[in-house]
């Protein structure tokens, strides 16, 4: 087990350092348009250009700038933002906990709505329940995910607004403008902003979670213990969560680690419709902009979770699962 | 249908021919011909197959026959009718049956006074005029105009040609007005820089929308609405009266003017059958053009990533080894990207192009297939006609291409039809997000510029839920269609009853 881990990780980081070097071969070597042309207005003085190619260590050779550049990456400091000259770490701190309350809660509640039904379309196989539940699994598979959010926002946000003449869920930002000083009516004002979102990421990805996990149900309660234990006599209830759904754990840990980077990752959309601060919508301004350095950041942060998310992944099903012990010989 | 999987057959001489050379002969051609059709039969038996098949036809339909289904260019984005116009047949709800419609008029001119001098009017005017006396000579024309609806439009433009010719020692000056029924003159046009005394023209474009025709008339802009002032009374004769002054500065001075093709255009609230966007343009045509785009960045992207797909899939899993360990360890680490992210980023660098976004979502598409493929071809690797032809000499590029590749083709034939509507999936959400090819129309920019342009603020649902509802129908065509292919190809994996 020990050495599985040790080579996992070892594998980890060398695909990490691949990532980060691609990171750095397409913007800074293969990319056509250079950060000179981006950052250094021709209009500067020729000694407000020195200064600013100094801060970006634009004027190091290539090596140089690589080995400072992974040096930024590992760190955890990423550089400085073209845009506003300062540490894209600060700039990403404040950002980063928008993101994770808005799509941290979207995958709970996900979770919380997706399993539940998945087990409940599984056990009445063949029901309307059962047919729904497929269905809206198809659903989530075809529907774009930014049309459902366009189509909630313009039925939620605007329609309901005009009918009814005040605002019932805001279609945009991330709290009122002024914001409630009182803590309480803050905390009040960012729930109620991000009821709208919310709602949409739920109804965009709960299907999908439903079908998956009524899949594997299926394949367990059709299993032969699953038989025994209610020839035994046990409550239908007793059968199911007890011995069907602990069957079905390691795979669905291993989707929810594989979902948990999805809290940084996935808000692009969501945080472009709603116009919410959050990393997603910083990362399509920055590529707007060419603002690399932040462009770099955030591709590099989004590669590491996701190869963190699959470590986790594989390491939760040996742990779950004691079929299965990775690298131990059977 | 199992003999899917094994290419093979026999020619005349009772040789067994296997894979591709099996095809080149007649009977080879018949027996394909034969499972073509053997597919056909089992996949119209298909119900969700079928009904997918239709929806990319009528897509399909959409797509090559866009220049009959729509008189307009939906890059030029002409002004059809009024911004937000909603769609014609809403006129059968009450709440709209008054709207007014776009109406285009051409005007043929009748002449008023003047008319020594005047030696051509109707739709095209010549007036000579030439001087016997110093002073000023003015030709007037007029139309009458019967606006016959109700409602007064919200714009309305009026386009035609002047030109002054051969001038000599004379000053002239053109000037366009309107008089609504209860006399009221607006002075529509009047040429730029008053008197003029050299030979010029133009094609002019007057649009009650412009800020300076406003400025001029002492309206404001987005306050004021010159349409709505104009046309105040609704129903009734207007006139428009041509004035063409002329001062001479000498007996004899000379002056020839032409005014030409005049047109005038009401631009009404509903439009054609999907109404108007923020700036007046035809939607149903964007929605056409836009199957256009769609499907073939959806199908070259999906048949680019599936031949890469195959291509990895069978080498690696073939020829093993440094190759196949070099192979899938570039799988892994093109799994770990996050695509969306990195899509956005390199078509934001390399450029907003077609090209450029069928060829990433290409290269970041066949990491799937290789490895199923990769897997069977372990499997068939094994099999006794790999070992015979090795036997018998073949080379290794002969095996994988005339051996594994027919084996293979029906796995790649479904995750072909099931990556199209990945490939459609990620343009629409690049082009909504503003990094789509701005010189092609999508449906994903559509939905950019209704987010973007007030489309939700207006309510514009005309605008906003059909290329919505476009890529929504073609993607779950694609995904029904195949899963039925699937189903027919690899029998393996139908579903359990």
């Amino acid at each position: 087990m020990r050495e599985y881990l040790i080579k996992r990780l070892i594998v980890s980081i060398f695909i990490i350092w691949v990532i980060a070097s691609l990171n750095f071969v397409i913007f800074q070597i293969v990319s056509p348009i250079k950060p000179e042309y981006t950052l250094l207005d021709p209009n500067f003085t020729p000694a407000v250009r020195r200064a600013l190619a100094e801060l970006y260590g634009l004027n190091e050779p290539l090596h140089i700038r690589y080995i400072l550049y992974l040096r930024n990456m590992f760190t955890w400091k990423f550089g400085r933002s073209f845009e506003t000259m300062r540490p894209v770490a600060e700039e990403m701190a404040w950002r980063l906990p928008n993101t994770v309350m808005l799509l941290g809660s979207a995958l709970i509640c996900t979770i919380l709505v997706g399993i539940p039904l998945g087990i409940l379309a599984a056990s009445r196989r063949g029901t309307k329940i059962d047919v729904a539940t497929i269905g809206a699994g198809l659903f989530t598979w075809g529907v774009p995910t930014f049309f459902i959010q366009l189509l909630f926002l313009l039925f939620f946000a605007y329609y309901v607004t005009q009918f009814l003449g005040f605002t019932l869920l805001p279609s945009r930002g991330i709290y009122s403008i002024p914001p409630p000083t009182e803590p309480l009516a803050l905390i009040a004002d960012i729930i109620w902003h991000l009821t709208l979102p919310l709602i949409t990421l739920v109804v965009a990805s709960f299907g999908s979670w439903a079908l998956y996990t009524r899949n594997i149900m299926l394949d367990a309660i059709t299993q032969d213990y699953i038989t025994t234990a209610r020839a035994k006599g046990l409550s239908e209830r007793t059968v199911l969560y007890r011995h069907a759904f602990r069957s079905i754990l390691p795979p669905i840990a291993t989707m929810i680690a594989m979902a948990v980077p999805g809290i940084v990752t996935g808000a692009m959309i969501t945080e472009y419709l709603f116009t919410l601060p959050g990393i997603g919508q910083w990362y399509l301004t920055a590529l707007m902009q060419s603002n690399y350095p932040v462009v770099q950041a955030v591709l590099f942060m989004y590669a590491v979770l996701m190869i963190i998310g699959n470590l986790i992944a594989d390491l939760a099903y040996g742990v779950l699962d004691p079929r299965i012990r990775v690298g131990q010989r059977r | 249908m199992e003999c899917w999987t094994h290419v093979y057959g026999w020619d005349k001489e009772g040789r067994r021919l296997e894979g591709m050379s099996f095809l080149l002969t007649r009977e080879g051609r018949i027996i394909w011909t034969r499972r073509i059709k053997g597919f056909w039969e089992e996949f119209r038996r298909k119900k969700i197959g079928l009904a997918g098949l239709f929806i990319v036809l009528v897509f399909v339909f959409m797509a090559i026959f866009a220049p009959w289904l729509t008189p307009y260019d939906p890059l030029a984005s002409e002004r059809v009718a009024d911004g937000f116009a909603v769609p014609q047949w809403m006129m059968i709800f009450p709440q709209y049956a008054d709207l007014a419609t776009t109406r285009a008029t051409s005007i043929y001119w009748e002449v008023e006074e003047g008319s020594k001098f005047i030696k051509e009017w109707g739709q095209n005017i010549l007036v000579n005029f030439e001087a016997e006396t110093t002073d000023t000579v003015t030709a007037a024309f007029t139309f009458e105009y019967a606006y016959s609806q109700k409602v007064p439009p919200d714009a309305f433009y009026c386009e035609f040609e002047w030109k002054g010719e051969e001038v000599e020692n004379s000053r002239y000056l053109l000037k366009l007005y309107i008089v609504n029924p209860v006399g009221n003159s607006t002075l529509l046009w009047i040429l730029p820089g008053s008197w003029r005394d050299t030979n010029g023209g133009e094609a002019v474009h007057v649009d009650s929308t412009n800020w300076e025709l406003l400025k001029r008339l002492g309206l404001q802009l987005g306050v004021d609405n010159l349409g709505r002032e104009v046309f105040a009374v609704g129903e009734g004769n207007y006139n428009f009266i041509l004035e063409i002054l002329f001062k001479p500065q000498a007996i004899g001075a000379k002056c020839e003017i032409h005014f030409k093709d005049t047109t005038f255009v009401t631009l009404g609230h509903v439009h054609g059958i999907l109404g108007c966007d923020n700036a007046g343009a035809d939607i149903w045509a964007q929605l056409v053009y836009g199957a256009r785009v769609s499907l073939m960045i959806g199908i070259m992207a999906a048949a680019i990533a599936t031949f890469l797909g195959i291509t990895v899939g069978i080498t690696s899993g073939f020829l093993g080894g440094v190759v196949d360990e070099t192979l899938m360890r570039i799988v892994d680490i093109l799994l770990c990207l996050p695509l969306l992210p990195l899509l956005l980023a390199l078509v934001a660098l390399f450029g907003k192009s077609v090209f450029y976004i069928v060829l990433f979502v290409a290269i970041f598409g066949w990491q799937g297939l290789s490895r199923v493929i990769r897997s069977s071809v372990l499997s068939l690797r094994e099999s006794t006609f790999i070992e015979c032809a090795k036997a018998a000499g073949a080379s290794r590029f002969y095996i994988m291409v005339k051996h594994l590749l027919p084996n293979v083709l029906p796995i790649a034939f479904a995750s072909l039809v099931l990556s199209v509507p990945a490939a459609i999936l990620f343009e629409a959400t690049l082009s909504f997000l503003g990094f789509g090819d701005p010189r092609s129309p999508t449906w994903g920019k559509m939905l950019h510029h209704a987010f973007g342009f007030g489309g939700f603020s207006h309510l514009a649902w005309w605008w906003i839920l059909p290329p919505g509802f476009a890529i929504t129908f073609l993607c779950i065509a694609f995904v029904f269609m195949g899963s039925a292919v699937d189903e027919v190809v690899n029998p393996r994996l139908r579903r359990r009853r």
